[in-house]
């Protein structure tokens, strides 16, 4: 059976609203990045492939199976949800051990699992911490280990690095790759570092369609030749802003250098073509599909 | 185990501790404290002699239709009926057939003698000193009972003369020395002691668990949706069959513990008091798991599945309805005619072996009735629960700024 999960034609609606517009993607083995601002669609999409939600029209397979198998996608997937939380009086090893039963997974073998994940996430100190009295990064730690105690195929991780300080992000990609080399692992972000450091394949979803799809290569190849850098003096900033696509700033005396995003060769003095970087590309990608992203320094 | 891990949990629960601390403290103050030393023996005892109900239901109906003022209590509130010429008319005319009067022999009887008044607040009722009715000889029991009905009709329910409760209500006769040594007899050697206070027992504890489970299994049921837990649940493989009906058994279990404590404390308590050698000490736990079992199963089952439906808010007030419904209507009666679907089961004495057996039929009947319910009930939540895992349903809002149906993220 192949590792991959098929996307077809599938729209979602909450109530009268349309979230998901005839989302069409295939997810193969490794890690998979899905890009978007907010409210883009990407934990609505995460939902249903874990099965949470009722689609609208379309199909999904993972692995062969359709998704209408909610007791067999289960078995196979584990989740991590964008807003993880946990009954707040259950100690950390208990709370994984809890969702490891739930997941039908015999004590001894839980008992290993859920001190070698501890291990894995660096909580192993606070295991007897309880729930409430672990910080925010470690309570996100917490939930990529609940994710993976029951060895899922499928792994599907909704901002797992949001509120995690920059020596365990490394350690959770690191984590997640180490993951990803025998399963499929979806993993949602707005942080494009986290794209560039472990995914190959990425899409970008924008008002719940999918805006492109590819490697992270293609995407860089795209904004070839639509990124600049300018030198300009600092009293011009607040009208370039306005005006063009700035991804970075660099101040130093009275003048700053900018990154800029443009179609073509913005009319500003010492004005070079740069190298283009996954975060102008990402920029790039959405103003040419004729979204508003002035003014944006993210 | 699953299974432990919910019983841990609900162990932890404050509204568990609240649920033991009160069941305890009921069961210790009006089971422990109310009977230290001889029982409480009653004055008077039903004799269903239906010549005895007839005289004094139509003594207690031209009363109260001469005074134009009935006292009902429908659902249990107190209410005083005055009602207008024709229906009055139609009173008139059920009173006169079973007495055999003509209305002006009725009149004359009313005016021959005294009348005195009684206040109601601001208004002023004249009641007649009729005496005793004469009954017609013609008049059957059945007929009589077909005519009361009428009566309880046109008074809109709940009056004294429902037909249910006729012999409850007017066939009481004072005991004679030999009915009371017939009723401590069947005490000593029918229910060798312990058969009498476990019908007590079951009484109190019963009037507990008509409400008490509610807290516990809404707030643990709805626990994981206010602890934003319910995704992580819902992606879990376990299948919504096993989840809920270990959920539901470790409910159950946990809040039998401490019934089952009260139980033996119940017997420590007896032993305390009577020869040792008349205690069949087994009766404190047979009869009350039976009769409060069931209880327990179907207030914890409604209570999940209104949880799981609405909102355990809403569990809430429907179980204290349906709890105060069944011990308030019908004039709260505290002891006989346990009816089919009575959630509250009441026999509030350690005596009256007789009149329990009289309803043991429809009580076996009610209390099977309710453990098959609450099993179906509980497969339903289940179903209901993979709908909602599956994001095919979302609870329904009575209240609260969404409308009906909730869209849940
Ligand atoms: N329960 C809901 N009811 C109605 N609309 C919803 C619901 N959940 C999400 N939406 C709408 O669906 C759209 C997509 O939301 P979604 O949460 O999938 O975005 P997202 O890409 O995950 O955003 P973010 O980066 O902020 O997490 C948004 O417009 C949002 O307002
Ligand atoms: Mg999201």
């Amino acid at each position: 059976m192949e590792k991959k999960i098929v996307i077809k034609n599938v729209s979602k609606f909450y109530g009268r609203k349309q979230a998901l517009f005839d989302i069409d993607l295939t997810i193969g083995q490794g890690m998979f990045g899905l890009l978007g601002r907010n409210g883009a669609g990407k934990t609505t999409l995460m939902k249903t492939l874990a099965a949470l939600h009722r689609k609208k029209g379309g199909e999904i397979t993972v692995c062969g199976v359709p998704i209408e198998k909610a007791k067999e996608i289960r078995a196979m997937t584990g989740y991590l949800p964008q807003d993880f939380s946990m009954y707040p009086s259950m100690k950390a090893d208990e709370a994984l051990d809890y969702l490891g039963a739930l997941s039908g997974i015999p004590k001894a073998e839980r008992k290993k699992r859920v001190t070698s994940l501890l291990r894995k996430v660096n909580l192993i100190e606070h295991r007897h911490k309880k729930v409430r009295e672990l910080s925010g990064g470690m309570k996100r730690r917490l939930g990529i280990a609940q994710a993976l105690i029951h060895d899922p195929t499928v792994l599907i991780v909704d901002e797992p690095t949001a509120g995690l300080d920059p020596e365990e992000r490394i350690r959770f990609r690191n984590l997640l790759c180490e993951v990803a080399e025998e399963r499929i692992v979806i993993l949602s972000t707005h942080i494009v570092g986290d794209i560039e450091a472990t995914c190959e394949n990425i899409a970008i979803m924008d008002e719940g369609k999918i805006l492109w799809k590819g490697t992270v290569e293609q995407l860089i190849e795209n904004a070839r030749g639509h990124i600049f850098t300018s030198n300009v003096e600092k009293r011009f900033m607040p009208q370039i802003k306005k005006e063009y696509i700035v991804t970075g700033m660099l101040s130093q005396n009275d003048y700053t250098t900018v990154r800029i995003v443009s179609d073509s060769e913005p009319d500003l003095p010492n004005t070079v073509l740069t190298e283009p970087d996954l975060e102008g590309a990402y920029m790039y990608c959405l103003h040419s599909s004729g979204c508003d992203v002035r003014g944006g320094e993210e | 185990m699953l299974f432990g891990k919910e019983c841990r949990r609900i162990l932890t629960s404050l509204t568990f501790i609240i649920y033991c601390f009160v069941v305890g403290l009921f069961f210790v103050s009006q089971f422990i404290d109310e009977n230290k030393g001889d029982p409480y023996i009653p004055d008077e005892k039903i004799s269903e002699d239906h010549d005895i109900i007839i005289d004094s239901a139509v003594d207690c109906l031209a009363n109260e239709y001469l005074a134009n003022n009935y006292i009902c209590y429908p659902l249990g509130f107190y209410k005083s009926v005055r009602l207008k010429e024709d229906d009055s008319q139609k009173v008139e005319e059920c009173l006169l057939e079973i007495t055999g009067l003509t209305h002006d022999e009725l009149m004359d009887i009313r005016d021959s003698g005294e009348h005195y008044y009684v206040e109601h607040g601001i208004q002023e009722t004249m009641y007649y000193e009729i005496g005793e009715l004469p009954v017609s000889d013609t008049i059957t029991y059945e007929r009589f009972c077909e005519l009361m009905g009428q009566v309880d009709d046109i008074l809109g329910g709940g009056s004294k003369y429902k037909v249910d409760d006729l012999v409850a209500n007017y066939s009481y006769v004072p005991m004679t020395q030999e009915d009371r040594e017939a009723i401590i007899s069947d005490l000593y050697d029918k229910d060798r002691v312990v058969g009498g206070y476990a019908r007590l027992f079951s009484d109190y504890v019963g009037i507990d668990l008509g409400i008490m489970p509610v807290f516990v299994a809404a707030a643990l049921v709805s626990a994981d949706r206010r602890k934003r837990v319910s995704d992580l649940i819902y992606t879990r493989k376990i299948s919504s069959l096993k989840l809920i009906f270990t959920r539901y058994t470790a409910l159950v279990t946990m809040m039998f513990i401490p019934v089952i404590l009260c139980m033996i404390s119940a017997d420590i308590h007896l032993i305390r008091y009577f020869d040792f050698n008349d205690l069949a000490l087994y009766k404190m736990f047979t009869l009350p798991t039976f009769w409060l079992l069931p209880q327990l199963m179907i207030v914890t089952a409604a209570a999940m599945i209104v949880t799981e439906v609405f909102s355990s808010g809403i569990a809430i007030l429907f179980q204290f309805a349906w709890w105060f419904y069944s011990i308030m209507a019908d004039g709260a009666r505290l002891s006989g005619s346990i009816s089919k679907f009575d959630l509250v089961c009441r026999h509030n004495t350690v005596f009256g072996r007789e009149e329990f057996m009289l309803s043991k039929n429809d009580f076996i009947f009610n209390r099977i009735f309710y453990f098959i319910a609450a099993i179906v009930i509980t497969a339903i939540t289940a179903y209901i629960y993979e709908l909602k895992r599956g994001g095919r349903f979302h609870g329904i809002r009575l209240f609260g700024k969404n409308s009906i149906f909730r869209h849940k993220a």
